[in-house]
C-alpha cells in the first residue's frame, strides 16, 4: 500500500497525455457519453411502449437478453468491425447501457395505477397529457433508477476501452500489467491506482445519481424510493 | 418481474463493502508459490507445461516445443498468451510454466537491467544470458539462426513524404510524430528508452497498444500512430506495404529464439527435442509462418505443426 501512496504522490503520474488526470477525464467522458446516447435512444421508444403497452413483452425480452450479452466479446467483435478508435467502446458501452433503462422505465409507467390514467383521461387530458403530467412523474423514481444502475455498470465497464489500445482507467490498469507486477513496484501501483480509482468511480456514480433521485423524488412530493428487479 | 421496495441505504453500504473488500484484498500479500515436490512429481509422470507472451510468433514457436514433446510422449499442458515477458517470466521461475520460446538480447537485458551486455554477436549474448539465468535455476538451450528484433515501422505514405529510410531519420520528425507500441515499450531498455538514448528520438506521444497485434496494425493503417514498433520477422510489414526502417545505430542486438526451460524440468531428452527445433528454425521460415497466421489468418498451431512435418521432426 506505501508503494501506491507514493505512486499517486508524484505529480508525474497525474500529468501529462499518459497521466492519471487525463485518464479519469477520458473514463468519465466515455461513461457519461455512452449513457446519455443510450437515454436519449432509448427513452422515447420506452415512453411509448409503456404508455401503449404494444410491444411491452417484447421490450422486457429484448432488455433481459441484452443483459446476457457478454461486454468484453462486444467490444472485440466491434474491433474487427469498426477497427482502431472510440466507436467499438461506445458500441459495447450503449449495448451495455440500454437495458436497464428500457426494462425500468416500461416497467414504472405500466405500474401507474390504471384508474389515476382513467381518471385523467375523464378529466379531458389527451393522450400526451397522460403521459408527460401522470405517467412520466409517478414512474420517475423507477425509471431514474434505471439510469442509474446503467450509469454505475457503464462506468464499471468503461475499463474494457483499456483493452483496445484506448484511455480511461483501463489504461494503468492494463499498462502495470503488462508492465509487470511482480518486480516492478511501480507496475504494481499503477494496477492498484487505476482498480480503485474504477471503484471509487462507481461508488460516487451509485451516490451522486442516488441524491438526484431523492431530490427529484422530494420536490414531487413522493417519499419513496423503487428499484427494480426480474 | 417484480417490484421491491428497497431502502434507499443499502446500495450504498452494499458499494462501500465492496470498496472496502477490494481494497483489503489488494494489500493481501503474494500468494504462496506452487508446492516443489508437487511439481516434480507431476514431471515424473512426464508432464510439462509449455508456455508463451502474448503475439503469434510466440504462440508459432511455443506450439512447435509442445508439438515436438507431445510426440515423444509427454503429457503437455499450453498455456499460451499470457501476457508480457514481464508476466511470463516471474511464471517460468514460480514453476507455473516449464519453458517458453525466448530472444537472447532482450531476455538478457530484461535480466541485467539494461546494463548493455548483449550485443550483435550471438554466441557471446547467449552465454551472458545462461549465466543470468543460471541463479534462477533456468537452463538456455541451443539458440535458433531465426532472429526477431524490435523495429520501428511507419506507412508507406509516411515514408515517402518525410523522406525515411532508416530509423535516424526519424530525429528531426519525431517531435511532431506520435509513436505506438505494446504497454511495456517505455520500461523496456531496448525499446522507448533505447530509441531515445541512441538514436535520441523524443516523439511527441507515446501511445500504448498491443504486442505489434491487430490493435497496432489498425491504428498504423488508420493514421491513428505515426510510427509502430514492431518485430522484424513480421511477414505482415510486407503485406501491408509498410516500411521497416533500417537500423544504422547499434541498438538492437541478436535476438535468436531460444528455449528456456526450468532445470527441474529439463532431461537430456527435452534438450535434444527442443535443440532440434532450434537446429531448423531459420528467419526467413519463421515470418512465413507469422505471415500465414498474421496475414492469412491460420491458427498458430496448425501452422507449426505443419512445419514441423516438412522438417521432419513430426511423423
Amino acid at each position: 500500500m506505501t508503494a501506491l501512496w507514493r505512486w499517486l504522490a508524484d505529480p508525474a503520474h497525474w500529468s501529462g497525455p499518459n497521466g492519471l488526470a487525463q485518464r479519469l477525464g477520458e473514463h468519465v467522458g466515455y461513461a457519461a457519453a455512452a449513457t446519455a446516447f443510450a437515454a436519449v435512444l432509448v427513452l422515447p421508444v420506452a415512453l411509448w411502449i409503456g404508455h401503449t403497452g404494444r410491444g411491452r413483452l417484447l421490450a422486457i425480452q429484448v432488455g433481459n437478453l441484452g443483459r446476457a450479452i457478454p461486454t468484453f466479446g462486444l467490444i472485440l467483435a466491434a474491433f474487427t468491425l469498426f477497427g482502431y478508435g472510440l466507436t467499438p467502446v461506445y458500441v459495447a458501452l450503449v449495448a451495455l447501457a440500454v437495458p436497464p433503462i428500457l426494462v425500468n422505465t416500461v416497467a414504472g409507467i405500466r405500474q401507474v395505477d390504471p384508474e389515476i390514467v382513467e381518471a385523467a383521461r375523464g378529466m379531458g387530458m389527451t393522450e400526451p397529457q397522460v403521459l408527460w403530467r401522470v405517467e412520466l412523474p409517478i414512474a420517475l423514481p423507477v425509471l431514474m433508477a434505471g439510469i442509474r444502475t446503467s450509469a454505475v455498470q457503464v462506468v464499471a465497464t468503461a475499463t474494457l476501452a483499456a483493452v483496445i489500445g484506448l484511455g480511461g482507467l483501463g489504461r494503468p490498469i492494463v499498462d502495470g500489467l503488462a508492465q509487470g507486477v511482480t518486480y516492478n513496484p511501480a507496475a504494481r501501483a499503477m494496477v492498484l491506482a487505476g482498480a480503485l480509482g474504477v471503484a471509487l468511480l462507481s461508488v460516487l456514480t451509485e451516490w451522486g445519481l442516488a441524491a438526484v433521485e431523492r431530490r427529484l423524488a422530494a420536490t414531487r412530493g413522493g417519499a419513496t424510493h423503487w428499484n427494480i428487479t426480474d | 418481474m417484480r417490484l421491491i421496495r428497497k431502502g434507499a441505504h443499502r446500495g450504498r453500504w452494499v458499494a462501500l463493502l465492496a470498496l472496502v473488500l477490494l481494497v483489503a484484498g489488494c494489500s493481501g500479500g503474494d500468494t504462496a508459490g506452487d508446492d516443489p515436490t508437487e511439481t516434480a512429481e507431476e514431471f515424473e509422470r512426464g508432464a510439462i507445461t509449455v508456455g508463451s507472451t502474448d503475439f503469434s510468433e510466440q504462440e508459432i514457436v511455443a506450439s512447435m516445443y509442445a508439438a515436438v514433446l507431445e510426440d515423444a510422449g509427454y503429457d503437455v499442458e499450453r498455456r499460451f498468451h499470457l501476457g508480457s515477458r514481464e508476466v511470463v517470466l516471474p511464471a517460468l521461475e514460480k514453476g507455473d510454466i516449464d519453458l517458453y520460446p525466448e530472444y537472447v538480447g532482450t531476455a538478457l537485458e530484461f535480466l541485467n537491467g539494461g546494463k548493455g551486455e548483449a550485443t550483435s554477436d550471438t554466441e557471446a549474448t547467449t552465454e551472458k544470458l545462461r549465466e543470468a539465468f543460471a541463479a534462477k535455476d533456468i537452463a538456455v538451450l541451443e539458440p535458433a539462426e531465426a532472429q526477431d528484433r524490435n523495429g520501428l515501422v511507419v506507412t508507406k505514405e509516411t515514408a515517402d513524404e518525410l523522406d525515411l529510410e532508416t530509423v535516424s531519420d526519424l530525429k528531426e520528425h519525431a517531435a511532431e510524430l506520435v509513436f505506438g507500441g505494446p504497454p511495456e515499450c517505455p520500461q523496456r531498455p531496448l525499446c522507448l528508452q533505447g530509441y531515445e538514448r541512441v538514436y535520441e528520438l523524443k516523439f511527441k506521444e507515446f501511445r500504448p497498444l498491443d504486442a505489434a497485434g491487430p490493435i497496432t496494425w489498425a491504428a498504423l493503417e488508420q493514421g491513428d500512430i505515426d510510427v509502430a514498433l514492431m518485430f522484424t520477422s513480421q511477414g505482415v510489414i510486407a503485406d501491408k506495404g509498410w516500411v521497416l526502417l533500417a537500423e544504422d545505430e547499434e541498438l538492437q542486438p541478436a535476438e535468436n529464439i531460444v528455449p528456456v526451460v526450468r532445470t527441474d524440468a529439463l532431461t537430456d531428452e527435452v534438450e535434444e527435442l527442443l535443440n532440434a527445433v532450434s537446429a531448423k528454425l531459420t528467419t526467413e521460415a519463421i515470418s512465413g509462418l507469422n505471415r500465414q497466421v498474421d496475414s492469412d489468418g491460420a491458427d498458430p498451431a496448425e501452422v507449426a505443426e505443419a512445419w514441423l512435418r516438412e522438417e521432419g521432426l513430426l511423423d
